[in-house]
């Protein structure tokens, strides 16, 4: 195996398995990660591809840092061409599954084409097979996981499969490894499922190749001790997980309440990290060498499980007008078992209670089920099921927020960018964070560029959230560094504490090669203009990277926040000039060669 | 009358989630009257010596004070102050 771990090529058609090297030169441009298997996409994937084809190719890919050592370095991505929306997927999950790859010696994994009948693959070290899944499809994640690990009769192995949800397309299907962590985004899972692939269940043996191991050390111990003082990471993510942020988001005003009609919601405590943490959680959840443990175990009744983050409380919560974590908990469940996406369930739910609420969702269509009513906690788990198994009116909420919008003639009230259903923050109240989900290659998505951070935290400065001014160079800045961050293999919580420059000491402990902070970000930047290169050779129009017109033009209502739109028009053109872009947005001849993409 | 709201580990030195308080009027004002109120657990997490400590995060009516005025920021009757330690998550 190459020391850095090898490319295994997998094609479901002929079932033929190919070891392939990989390219220093593409590692260190591109990291790994995110950005190598972007770069794959970009450079093998026709133009027009039907993301449910068999033509499509869907790419895991681990980072250099995966299972390496470095703190929250158990990151994994999935890379495809996304079927929600046909421009680039790259969702990144943690658990254990991405470090069990890279002890397996395997640093991606190319899958292709489509099995002729159900089936999983088993890696074991160096042995790749491609067998008969037929006894596991239609099972649930969890039970899918028990049975897997049974039949290669290692329980010590790691199992990344999909549910139900990801066998019959939905586009918002996830990918779910350690059964209840996600790469949630994007619709991968339907990829998969478009490819007869129930799983792929990895044991390895070896130790992850690290080029200085004395270098390592030192990174890491100065990584860790800012991670131990940081009030971030070391109280505020342990206590009360993802979830502590349901008050505060709240509190300024930008809580998307009932399909961001609105963007507070009194009764929020109700449902925060405090509420979760003394009423539900059992215990914490770490992923692999995370010293952060922001996972939440937690019961309700007699079901046990684990979650939810912030995002899913708010997309089953406030966004649906739901007020208590009991339902919210079991909807996040249900999206673990199925194998689907908490914030796009969630929002998908809001949009069509908004379509029902105002008539162009008839009750008839129901057939029997519970109103679409903001509020309804009963609606909320029951359509969470039912999308999950792709069934009566859930078939078209499997479809997402915008076909449905569309489906009934209001886009308007999908709230998504680029046909993403956006997360937990009002891109009016918070503004930098609007033009990040604009801009977002992936669509609405707040982790590629996580401005909330200053804007509202205040880390690693205070920004006003409301100064627009000011945004384009954060966002840009945060944007390439999230690329980076996500490439290489670490959790992107980590950044609370540390900065580029320990990024870049990690990765240029575990290559070798000469990383400083300039040339992380220097990759990240390419990694996004890849991305940007990939979406406009798939036909967007840049007249995309917009906002739904509710963000622009409607005042947020009530709330801290009150009276506040999106400045997106104002911050667009800076944006795009920071990026090296035309007045278009189109990148210039000048900024591909600057970063090698010409 | 003010309201103060307390979240997360403020909690834990407030023994509540809220009060009122009256007859301050800045922030720091309003902090110091708390103090004395909850004691010094209370007050080693919101100042650091005499100025309002970065550990925590003070909201006016939903604006950081960072963005109204810092310490000095007026506070009058009706006001809803906000009191969280930092705190982050995604």
């Amino acid at each position: 195996m190459d020391k850095f771990g090898s490319i295994v090529r997998i094609n479901l058609t002929t079932g033929s398995v190919k070891k392939e090297s990989l390219c220093e030169k593409t590692m260190k441009e591109f990291i790994g990660g995110r950005g190598y298997a972007t770069k794959v996409l970009y450079d093998e994937l026709p133009k027009g591809t039907d993301p449910l084809s068999p033509e499509n190719k869907l790419i895991f890919a681990n980072g250099p840092l995966t299972g390496k050592g470095a703190p929250a370095s158990g990151r994994y991505m999935v890379v495809t061409k996304s079927p929600l929306n046909n421009y680039i997927a790259s969702s990144n999950s943690g658990g254990f599954w991405g470090a069990e790859l890279a002890r397996a010696g395997w640093f991606m994994i190319i899958l292709e084409g489509k099995a002729q009948k159900p089936s999983y693959i088993w890696i074991n070290d160096d042995k790749v097979e491609i067998r008969d899944a037929s006894a596991f499809w239609g099972l649930d994640s969890h039970e899918a996981t028990d049975k897997l690990l049974a039949a290669v009769g290692d329980d010590k192995a790691k199992v990344a499969c999909i549910g139900p949800a990801g066998e019959r397309l939905s586009k918002l299907a996830a990918v779910m490894n350690d059964k209840n962590r996600a790469a949630g985004r994007s619709g991968v899972g339907a990829v998969m499922g478009s490819k007869n692939l129930k799983a792929i269940v990895v044991k390895g043996s070896s130790r992850p190749h690290v080029e200085n191991q004395d270098e390592m050390k030192s990174v890491l111990a100065t990584a860790m001790e800012k991670l131990k003082t940081n009030p971030v990471t070391s109280q505020g993510l342990p206590t009360y997980g993802t979830a502590v942020l349901v008050n505060i988001i709240n509190q300024i005003g930008g809580y998307p309440y009932k399909n961001w009609q609105g963007a507070h919601m009194p009764e929020a405590d109700s449902q925060s990290g405090e509420t979760l943490a003394r009423d539900f959680l059992t215990k914490r959840y770490s992923c692999f060498g995370c010293p952060i443990g922001c996972g939440r175990v937690t019961k309700v009744g007699d079901r046990e499980g684990e979650g939810p983050e912030y995002e899913s409380i708010f997309s089953f919560g406030v966004c649906c007008g739901v007020e208590h974590l009991e339902p919210i908990i079991e909807a996040n469940y249900l999206c673990n078992e199925y194998g689907l996406d908490t914030i796009s369930a969630g929002v998908t739910i809001a949009a069509a209670m908004e379509l029902y609420e105002k008539g162009y969702i008839k009750k008839e269509e129901l057939e029997g089920g519970p109103e679409l009513k903001f509020g309804n906690a009963e609606a909320v788990t029951y359509w969470t099921k039912k999308m999950g198994l792709v069934e009566g009116f859930g078939k078209k909420l499997a479809m997402g927020s915008y076909a449905l919008c569309e489906m009934y003639g209001h886009p308007e009230f999908s709230m998504t960018a680029k046909k993403l259903e956006m997360p937990a923050y009002d891109g009016r109240a918070v503004q930098g964070i609007g033009l990040n989900y604009a801009t977002s290659n992936r669509g609405g998505c707040h982790v590629r560029g996580y401005t909330t951070s200053p804007e509202v935290l205040g880390l690693p400065q205070k920004l006003d959230p409301a100064e627009y001014q000011s945004k384009p160079t954060w966002v840009k800045i945060f944007q390439d560094l999230t690329a980076a961050i996500d490439s290489s293999g670490m959790c992107l919580f980590t950044s609370f504490a540390l900065g580029a420059d320990d990024y870049a000491a990690f990765l240029k402990a575990a290559t070798g090669f000469e990383y400083d902070a300039a040339e992380a970000l220097k990759a990240g930047e390419r990694i996004w203009n890849i991305e940007r290169l990939f979406n406009l050779r798939e036909g967007m129009d840049t007249a995309e990277d917009t906002l739904p017109s509710r963000l622009l033009n409607e005042p947020i209502p009530e709330g801290p926040a009150k009276g506040m739109v999106s400045h997106l028009p104002e911050m667009l053109p800076e944006y795009y000039k920071l990026r090296g872009w035309d007045a278009k947005g189109i990148p210039t001849t000048g900024k591909l060669e600057e970063l090698g993409l010409q | 009358m003010i309201k103060v709201l307390f979240f997360a580990t403020i909690r834990d030195y407030t023994n509540e989630k809220e009060t009122t308080a009256e007859g301050a009027s800045s922030i720091e004002g309003l902090l110091r009257f708390l103090c004395a109120r909850y004691g010094p657990e209370f007050e080693t997490e919101v100042f650091e010596g005499e100025k309002i400590s970065d550990r925590v995060i003070v909201l006016v009516n939903g604006k950081h004070i960072a963005h109204t005025g810092g310490p000095l920021t007026p506070v009058k009757d009706g006001d809803t102050i906000a009191v969280f330690p930092v705190i982050g998550g995604g």
